[in-house]
Order: structure tokens, then C-alpha cells, then sequence
């Protein structure tokens, strides 16, 4: 029993474990995207002017492009430091399906960076005064929406892997316009009372063909680093 | 020797990279001279001969550099996905190759697309740039070009660059129905798109013709064009090896 080798499980326990103490040890990985975003959200008022009815019709606009910002951010915490200390080399040399390490590793990027942002638009719903249905439907698109974001921005990470983080921007910034689009549609969509359900539906078919295709993507791309 | 055999045997002198050099040297001229000469009868039957459109007048005419352009923008795309793809799963050498010589191609394919849309878009629309669907889906292509170049130019190992890049269009074929669906569906909530391409007045014979031609004679020069970048690109790869020395050699004497 004891001498029993680790089977996939062990291996996503363990790296959840790990991402999740380092990033707990280090506040800078959570506390700087949310701190980022907050900051571009309070940009947009000082810039527009606050009346409230010009700032209501854009906020959706606003805190999307804030959140896409901010995930954008992080994209370099993702890899590259098990990257440049060989947690990578390991994990791939583990033997298991390595697109199942993955979703692990981004769902942990997610929580330590995207979550918070979900969150803390909540409070960002109330700068730029949002009603309670509004801030809710914002709550599921912006849940969906920086998933996938968080997904494109591995992707990005993984392709970029040891070169400059613009890099990785400019590859996640072209597949990030649809996430964009249809958040955006969804929010202004429950503004103008019409149906928003089908721009969550879209996002999270999205989210479904994006989890294992983007997995097996990322999965590909830090091989093709070791190769 | 059976059929498969023959197969094999052909895809094996096509895959390596002096096999590839040796076959392309005769068929990059011909290549060559057929898309100057069906573009020559393009270009010359539809600025010419072509009747003037009743609506738009003459400048319509600029459609026989701009559709091919933007064919030739999604189809090059198409291409380097699907040859991305039989380098990461048969790891053939010659497709990479294929991959890095297309992008610079199919980002200035694009780029026309979009520059003679705009001069064509000037004076019928009345603006150099709407925020169309189709217009907004071409810049975005545009910019996964951008990705795809920069990806490989910043990678230092040219077989990592390779597949990267591969990887990076195989992803980017499966965006791009995305985004046009995308795009149509913020398009409902603003201003529907008030023009299109796809919704101008079906065109007489006598000017779908020329234009046919004229997307022939694009494809052709996109081939040219490849086959050029590509016998440079074996070279440049090659450089170490005796047969690109004995080449070189030979050529210069």
C-alpha cells in the first residue's frame, strides 16, 4: 500500500496544493489583479466625467475591458516560474495525461486570479451603479468570461514560455475579442431588459468546447518547449 | 510497383527538404509564368473590358485585387493549420517549413484585403472604416497573423518556432468561425451593419468571369510566392549540409 506508485489523482492533488500554498504565501499573485482592475474600473469615471447615465451604458464595456486587462496580467504567473525552477520538467515527466495537469494548474490560476476579479465586481457594480439583476447576470457572464479567459491566457503562457510576457498578450489578445463581444452582449442585453440567457448559453458552450480543446492546446505547446 | 508504393515513394522526395528543393526548382518558373499570364488576362478583362457597374460606376473595379485578397486571407490560414497539423502528429520537416514561409504571405494578403477595402469602401460608403462584421472579423485575422510572426521570430530554436507557430494556427482555424458568429451577434444589439459584401447586387456574367479568373491568378501567385520563400527558407535552414554547399557552388561557380 505504501510503496504504491501515484496515480493522477495524487498528482492533481499535489500540484493544487502546492499553487495554491505558494500563492498564498506570495500576496502579490492575488492581490495585484484585483488591485489592477479596481484601478482601471475608477480610471473610467475620472476620465468620462461621472454622470451616471453615461457611465451605466458603458460600464459592462468597462468592467470586461478591466477584467480581460487584468487576467492579461497574470498570464506570467501561470508558468513561467515552475518554468524557470523545473516544476514543469517534473510534472511532465510524471507520465500521466499531461492536458488533466493542466486544468488543473489553470483552475488553480483562476482561483488565485480570476475569481477575485468576479468578486471584487461586485464592487465595482456599485462605482457605477448597477441594479441588483444587473450586478447578478454580470456575476455569471463575468464567471464564465474569465474562465476563459484564464484558459487563452495559459495557452499564451505556454506558447510563450521564457520569452518576453508581451508576447503572450499579443497571442491571447485576438481570441479573447469574441469572450469579450459576448460578455459585453450579455450585460447590455439584461440593461435593455431583452434575453441575456443565450449570450450565457454561447459563453458557456464556449467554456465547454475551450476546457478540453484549449487543455490539450496548452498541454501540446509545453511539450513542444521540452522537445 | 502498386499504387501506394508510388505514393509513398512520392511523399518521401517531397518531405525531404533537397527532394522538395530539386522538384520545386522546375515547377516554381511555370508556376510562375502561368499566374502572370492568367492575372494578366484578369486584371486586363475586368479593368477594361468589364462594364461599368450602374451603381458604383468604375470603382467597383478595385473588386478584382480585393476579393481574391480576402479569399486568399482565410484560405493561406487554412493551409498553415493544415499543415501545422502534419508536422506536430507526422513531425514532417518540410511542413514547418511550410508554415513559417506562408505567414508573412497570408498577413499581407490580409493587409491588402483590408487597405483596398478601405479605398474601395472610401468613396461608396462614404468612410474609410465601419466596425462590419466582416471588416472587424479580417482585422482580427490580421492580428493572429501579427501573433503567429512574432511567435516565431521570437523563438530562438527553429524547430520549437515550427511547432509553435503550427500549434498557433491550428488554434486560430478554430477561432475564426467564432468570431464572425461573434461579431453578428453584437452587430444585432448595435447598428445592424447597413453594408456588406455579401449583399451587394448579384453580379452580371461578364463581371463574375474576369473576377474568377482574377481569384485563379491570385491563388497561382500565392503559390509563386511560397514556392520562392520556401526554396530560400531550405536553403537558410540547410546551410550546413554538402548538397546546399554543392548548389551554391554550383550556381556561383
Amino acid at each position: 500500500m505504501t510503496n504504491k506508485s501515484p496515480g493522477v489523482l495524487d498528482w492533481i492533488l499535489l500540484i493544487t496544493k502546492r499553487d495554491l500554498l505558494i500563492s498564498s504565501k506570495r500576496s502579490a499573485s492575488y492581490i495585484t489583479p484585483v488591485a489592477f482592475f479596481l484601478i482601471i474600473v475608477s480610471l473610467f469615471p475620472l476620465a468620462f466625467g461621472p454622470e451616471q447615465k453615461q457611465l451605466s451604458s458603458m460600464a459592462s464595456n468597462i468592467i470586461w475591458i478591466a477584467a480581460l486587462l487584468s487576467s492579461l496580467l497574470a498570464i506570467e504567473g501561470i508558468f513561467n516560474n515552475d518554468f524557470n525552477d523545473g516544476t514543469l520538467e517534473q510534472i511532465i515527466m510524471s507520465g500521466e495525461p499531461l492536458f488533466l495537469l493542466v486544468i488543473a494548474k489553470v483552475f488553480c490560476h483562476w482561483l488565485i486570479a480570476g475569481a477575485p476579479i468576479v468578486v471584487s465586481s461586485l464592487l465595482a457594480g456599485i462605482f457605477l451603479y448597477f441594479s441588483f439583476e444587473n450586478t447578478l447576470v454580470l456575476l455569471f457572464s463575468l464567471t464564465l468570461g474569465s474562465l476563459l479567459f484564464s484558459l487563452l491566457g495559459a495557452f499564451g503562457g505556454a506558447l510563450s514560455l521564457g520569452k518576453s510576457p508581451v508576447l503572450s498578450t499579443i497571442i491571447v489578445l485576438p481570441f479573447s475579442i469574441p469572450v469579450l463581444i459576448l460578455g459585453t452582449s450579455c450585460f447590455n442585453a439584461s440593461i435593455n431588459q431583452q434575453d441575456y440567457i443565450v449570450y450565457l448559453l454561447y459563453l458557456g458552450s464556449l467554456v465547454a468546447i475551450g476546457l478540453p480543446g484549449l487543455s490539450v492546446a496548452i498541454a501540446t505547446s509545453i511539450k513542444i518547449n521540452y522537445e | 510497383m502498386n499504387r501506394s508504393n508510388v505514393f509513398i515513394a512520392w511523399s518521401m522526395k517531397m518531405g525531404s527538404p533537397p527532394g522538395f528543393f530539386n522538384w520545386s526548382t522546375k515547377w516554381c518558373f511555370f508556376i510562375g509564368l502561368l499566374s502572370f499570364l492568367v492575372l494578366t488576362v484578369g486584371l486586363f478583362w475586368g479593368i477594361f473590358y468589364a462594364p461599368t457597374d450602374y451603381k458604383q460606376g468604375d470603382v467597383y473595379r478595385i473588386i478584382f485585387m480585393h476579393v481574391p485578397a480576402a479569399i486568399l486571407s482565410q484560405s493561406i490560414l487554412l493551409l498553415m493549420a493544415s499543415f501545422g497539423f502534419i508536422l506536430i502528429v507526422w513531425r514532417a520537416k518540410i511542413a514547418g517549413m511550410f508554415v513559417r514561409a506562408a505567414a508573412p504571405v497570408g498577413a499581407s494578403f490580409t493587409l491588402l484585403a483590408l487597405l483596398s477595402g478601405s479605398i474601395w469602401g472610401h468613396p461608396t460608403w462614404g468612410t474609410w472604416w465601419v466596425w462590419d462584421a466582416r471588416l472587424t472579423s479580417t482585422l482580427l485575422l490580421f492580428f493572429i497573423y501579427t501573433a503567429i510572426i512574432g511567435l516565431y521570430s521570437s523563438t530562438d530554436n527553429k524547430i520549437t518556432a515550427d511547432r509553435s507557430i503550427s500549434l498557433l494556427s491550428i488554434v486560430g482555424i478554430a477561432i475564426i468561425p467564432i468570431i464572425k458568429k461573434s461579431v453578428d451577434w453584437w452587430q444585432t444589439l448595435h447598428q445592424p451593419s447597413t453594408f456588406s459584401l455579401t449583399s451587394s447586387p448579384s453580379m452580371s456574367y461578364e463581371m463574375y468571369l474576369p473576377l474568377a479568373i482574377c481569384v485563379v491568378g491570385f491563388y497561382l501567385l500565392f503559390i509563386y510566392i511560397l514556392l520562392l520563400r520556401l526554396r530560400v527558407e531550405i536553403l537558410y535552414r540547410e546551410r550546413d549540409t554538402s548538397w546546399v554547399k554543392d548548389y551554391l557552388n554550383q550556381r556561383i561557380g
